[in-house]
């Protein structure tokens, strides 16, 4: 019996369901305290689905054409699903008692909010697109309150939650007037709708633009950013910076290319603005951090910038350029945050003293961080240089070269406080001895941000060449 | 098929970098036995290619290809004309001088030797590569292990701050090692995001989809194009160089630095920022060469007289040799910027012979201060006495510095002075003089205070150089006088590739 279309098309996403069933039966059948074999259950899980995206095949649309497994979904959904078995085996050895008790709870949040992701890469229909949006978010705001009686993660919880929803709402209130312009929310009549230039399809879209500029992070939306990654749990916020960041750019290129053809480059201007004030206010605002949580974390916004420096580019290879640089900045960001969460299990503490002497003490963590922060900064030979580079050259192409010095210049800046972080682990002598202690988890987790950091900026070829491959049907 | 040796000259320091890590840790002499031998084999590759390297032909030799990323047009291409062979010749002599100079370095000392040899590989890269994308990852790679190179081994200065910003600089933590590691660091990077963009610039206007610099040179660029790219490139090629007003990163980063470290920093790391300027840029651009010369050579000029009056006031004795570098690489870029034939060979002369000089330098100020704990040349006086083989070096150095005739300097100066003279700016000869004689002010009064003056009250019972020390000290004096002596061996290979970049750029 051949097998339906529409099972082709949401295989991920009916196996990521069935999951969180079994993950949610396994939860009620444990008792006592430790219910940690549901994490297993859910990593393993996210495991079999990371293997099986790579066998599904682009299939025609489904539902009406509201769901589309194309290239560029299916490039993304192995990004979230890679992006997710990193965090989830990062955070299976949590030492904190409320990610024993209440892992069943954990785990589904996340796979949902995972699920709302794996929609999101497909929706090419507004009502489906803001659905999964809302999906993708809602269990977020949950999980950055997961440890409910620290103060500081409910206030964080809360401050996302209201920024979160605020923009929800103005991303919803802008897609109604495109939808009253284009009478239809299919992303394709839409697009119709754009580039026969109706003001009232551009301002809309213009008010979803602020909201999804809400959901990346971009200045002067990233408010909530540095207090809700210094209060959750490390594992999560190293997802949160990364998964969540790559959806929002994917539903991006649905909206404003997919289509659009010519009329791309009416969003030039508009990108570009925003790149220079995210990519300029990040990197100021991370000078002065002395948690590497909230330095990460500027530095993150600063990382968003940079990615719509490609997306500035309004083009394929600009798109696809953003598309590697989101890998690049998994295993580079996710690894950063590793490392901190390893050292302040040991120390404590998540401050840039923390590290002090860490390469006498730990010599190979202290090498992966050393990696991490490289690439962050977009040094040859690791991921970050040639992420930094690829968008560079899109925006170089397409004639924004203000843009590429500016981005370069600022690059140092962001350069002087990696290295103010790599001084504290190379230069600065230590305060305690003994190496810092990973769980095998963990290490894992780490070996495999370093293993993809390494790789990519050894041979980045094959990946650009996918990423090209895929965003080429977008214009 | 021949031997591929421009490849492994410029690997051989990167494999010791690798057995150095992986085999020989936690055993210091079989490290430095390492380093030794792989800066050997470089070493002795380099005086070979250069015994061999046909003169008659003149062009690039010894090429090699290997392509990398065939879509974009970047692969692994090698080549030696001229101009490369002396300066791969030059950075051979540092680095095998600096493994032996720093052989008392005891902290960490395997991770010491490794960075080390992995940053000579970047240097040997740029210099020899003719791809420039490939150019530009030696480039960084030359780079990069500077900051932690200063940063663990370096020393901080004796610097005490006065006046009204003195806060400012206790602060910033002015003249210490951190200090000084993460300000080179920066300004390095923030040159090489203009290189960058540079070599990009090219890449996209010469439409030949390919970084090569055979291709590229073939390409014609429109004169907007040119302009914009050169200053590019002469800022960010230049900021290396140590130009005026962005060299301060090069007396604070080389007074810092470890022994090894400073000479192979001064002596040839800031050749390279000199040979980008006269490899590509002016190898590219001969329109934007045209427009821009002016500004090349009014800012060597004061370099030149600046960084000699600096040089003048300094009490730290690292910090002399570290602002007498700047004031000689305004003699490097006025003579490639006379655009004469003299003053091109003056300058490739003048990157040789002040590198081996500042090498020398740099070797015997780490001996001193190992043996007398500090810089302060106030606190030293009479050495000539206790180490007179130290002291012997330190004056054919400086005498060399200063241009005496039958030292390497005196060849480089003359030869850039011939040029000023003959070149369209004729008025830049005055500073260029004006400088050589105030480098004899400080060098004579450096050399008289601290080795040949009466014993000062702070000296404790000291000792000549020993053992491997003296491989070092002996071998850049030798190379000093040979080349003073018969300079023809240096210029005969430089002058065929001189006369072809001025053929470029002034018609022939």
């Amino acid at each position: 019996m051949p097998t339906p279309d529409i099972v082709r098309a949401l295989l991920l996403e009916l196996g990521l369901a069935a999951l969180l069933l079994l993950v949610f039966a396994a939860n009620l059948g444990l008792r006592g305290a430790d219910r940690r074999v549901v994490g297993w259950i859910a990593t393993g899980g996210v495991l079999v689905l990371g293997f099986t995206s790579f066998l599904v095949a682009p299939a025609p649309a489904a539902l009406g054409g509201m769901f589309v497994q194309d290239g560029l979904a299916i490039f993304a959904k192995r990004l979230f699903l890679g992006a997710t078995l990193i965090g989830l085996l990062a955070s299976l050895g949590e030492p904190e008692v409320a990610f024993a008790r209440r892992a069943g709870e954990y785990h589904l949040l996340l796979l949902s909010s995972l699920l709302g992701m794996l929609v999101l890469a497909s929706a090419r229909d507004v009502i489906l697109l803001f659905v999964a949006f809302e999906l993708m978010s809602i269990p977020l705001y949950v999980l950055a309150g997961f440890l409910k009686r620290r103060d500081e993660a409910v206030e964080a919880a809360l401050k996302f939650f209201l920024v979160g929803s605020v923009s929800s709402a103005v991303m919803a209130y802008g897609l109604s007037f495109v939808y009253g312009a284009a009478r239809s929310t299919d992303l394709a009549k839409v697009a119709q709708a754009a580039a026969s230039g109706q003001p009232l399809v551009t301002l809309g879209l213009l008010a979803a633009f602020a909201g999804f500029a809400f959901k990346i992070a971009a200045f002067p939306f990233h408010m909530w950013v540095p207090d809700t990654y210094e209060a959750a749990s490390t594992p999560f916020v190293a997802w949160l910076s990364v998964a969540p960041k790559a959806a929002g750019f994917v539903a991006l290129f649905r909206v404003y290319f997919e289509g659009a053809g010519e009329r791309a480059a009416a969003w030039i201007p508009v990108a570009a603005g925003l790149a220079t004030l995210t990519i300029v206010a990040g990197n100021l605002m991370a000078l002065p951090q002395q948690n590497t949580k909230r330095l990460l974390a500027y530095s993150g916004i600063a990382h968003i910038g940079y990615m719509l420096v490609g997306f500035a580019a309004a083009s394929a290879s600009g798109v696809a350029m953003v598309l590697f640089y989101l890998v690049a900045y998994v295993f580079g960001n996710m690894g950063a945050f590793l490392v901190v969460e390893a050292v302040a299990r040991t120390e404590g503490s998540e401050s840039t003293a923390a590290l002090r002497g860490l390469a006498q003490r730990s010599p190979l963590l202290a090498l992966a961080m050393l990696l991490f922060l490289l690439s962050l900064g977009g040094v040859p030979f690791v991921a970050g240089f040639w992420a930094k580079l690829y968008v560079f050259w899109a925006a170089a192409t397409v004639g924004l070269y203000w843009l590429v010095l500016l981005g370069a210049v600022l690059t140092v800046v962001a350069l002087f406080y990696y290295l103010l972080v790599a001084k504290r682990m190379y230069i600065e002598p230590p305060e305690r001895t003994g190496r810092v202690r990973l769980s095998p988890t963990l290490a894992a987790a780490v070996l495999l941000c370093v293993a993809g950091v390494l790789v990519l900026g050894v041979y980045p070829k094959p990946l650009v060449m996918a990423a090209l491959r895929v965003a080429a049907p977008l214009f | 098929m021949t031997l591929p040796v421009l490849s492994l000259i410029t690997w051989a320091p990167f494999v010791g970098a690798l057995l150095i890590m992986f085999t020989a840790r936690h055993r210091p002499l079989a490290v430095r036995l390492i380093a030794a031998v792989t800066t050997g084999i470089s070493m002795a590759g380099s005086l070979w290619i250069y015994a061999v390297y046909d003169r008659e032909a003149a062009g690039f030799q010894f090429y090699e290809k290997l392509p990398l990323v065939p879509p974009l047009g970047i692969s692994y291409e090698l080549g030696a004309d001229g101009i490369s062979l002396l300066l791969v010749l030059l950075t051979s002599i540092i680095i095998f001088a600096g493994v032996f100079a720093s052989w008392t370095v005891v902290v960490r000392s395997q991770e010491f030797y490794a960075l080390l040899l992995a940053l000579v590989t970047g240097v040997f890269g740029v210099f020899v590569s003719l791809d420039l994308f490939v150019l530009f990852l030696f480039y960084e790679l030359a780079v990069l292990p500077m900051y932690l190179l200063i940063g663990i081994w370096g020393s901080s200065g004796e610097i005490r701050p006065r006046g009204i910003f003195a806060w400012a600089y206790r602060e910033t933590g002015v003249g210490t090692k951190e200090y000084a590691a993460m300000k080179l660091t920066l300004y390095l990077l923030f040159g090489s995001a203009f290189i960058l963009v540079g070599i990009f610039a090219l890449y996209v206007n010469a439409g030949a989809a390919s970084f090569s610099f055979l291709d590229l040179e073939a390409a014609s660029f429109s004169p907007a194009v040119q302009r914009w790219v050169f200053l590019a490139f002469y800022l960010g090629f230049g900021i290396l160089a140590g130009i005026w007003p962005l060299h301060t990163w090069s007396p604070d980063g080389h007074s810092s630095a470890p022994t090894a470290v400073s000479m192979l920093h001064a002596g040839v790391l800031m050749k390279l920022g000199a040979y980008g300027i006269v490899r590509i840029a002016m190898g590219l651009l001969p329109q934007g060469t045209s427009d821009w010369v002016w500004l090349v050579g009014t800012i060597a000029t004061i370099n030149i007289v600046y960084g000699a009056l600096a040089a003048m006031a300094q009490t730290d004795l690292k910090y002399v040799i570290a602002y007498s570098s700047v004031s000689h690489m305004g003699i490097v870029l006025l003579g490639a910027a006379t655009l004469t034939e003299a003053g091109l060979n003056g300058s490739v002369f003048q990157m040789f012979a002040h590198g081996i000089m500042t090498g020398l330098f740099f070797a015997i100020v780490g001996l001193v201060y190992e043996k007398a704990h500090s810089r302060e040349i106030g606190r030293m006086g009479g050495f000539g006495q206790v180490m007179p083989g130290i002291a012997t070096a330190f004056t054919v150095g400086g005498l060399s510095s200063l241009g005496l005739p039958a030292t390497a300097g005196f060849v480089a100066e003359l030869l850039t002075f011939m040029g000023a003279w003959r070149s369209a700016h004729v008025w830049w000869l005055f500073p260029a003089v004006a400088g050589t004689f105030l480098t004899a002010v400080y060098v004579l009064r450096v050399a008289k205070q601290i080795f040949w003056g009466p014993p000062s009250p702070h000296v404790h019972p000291l000792e000549d150089a020993r053992g491997p020390e003296w491989v070092a000290l002996i071998l850049l004096v030798a190379v000093l006088v040979v080349f003073g002596m018969v300079p023809g061996i240096a210029i005969a290979p430089v002058v065929p590739a001189t006369v072809a970049l001025l053929s470029r750029i002034v018609g022939p």
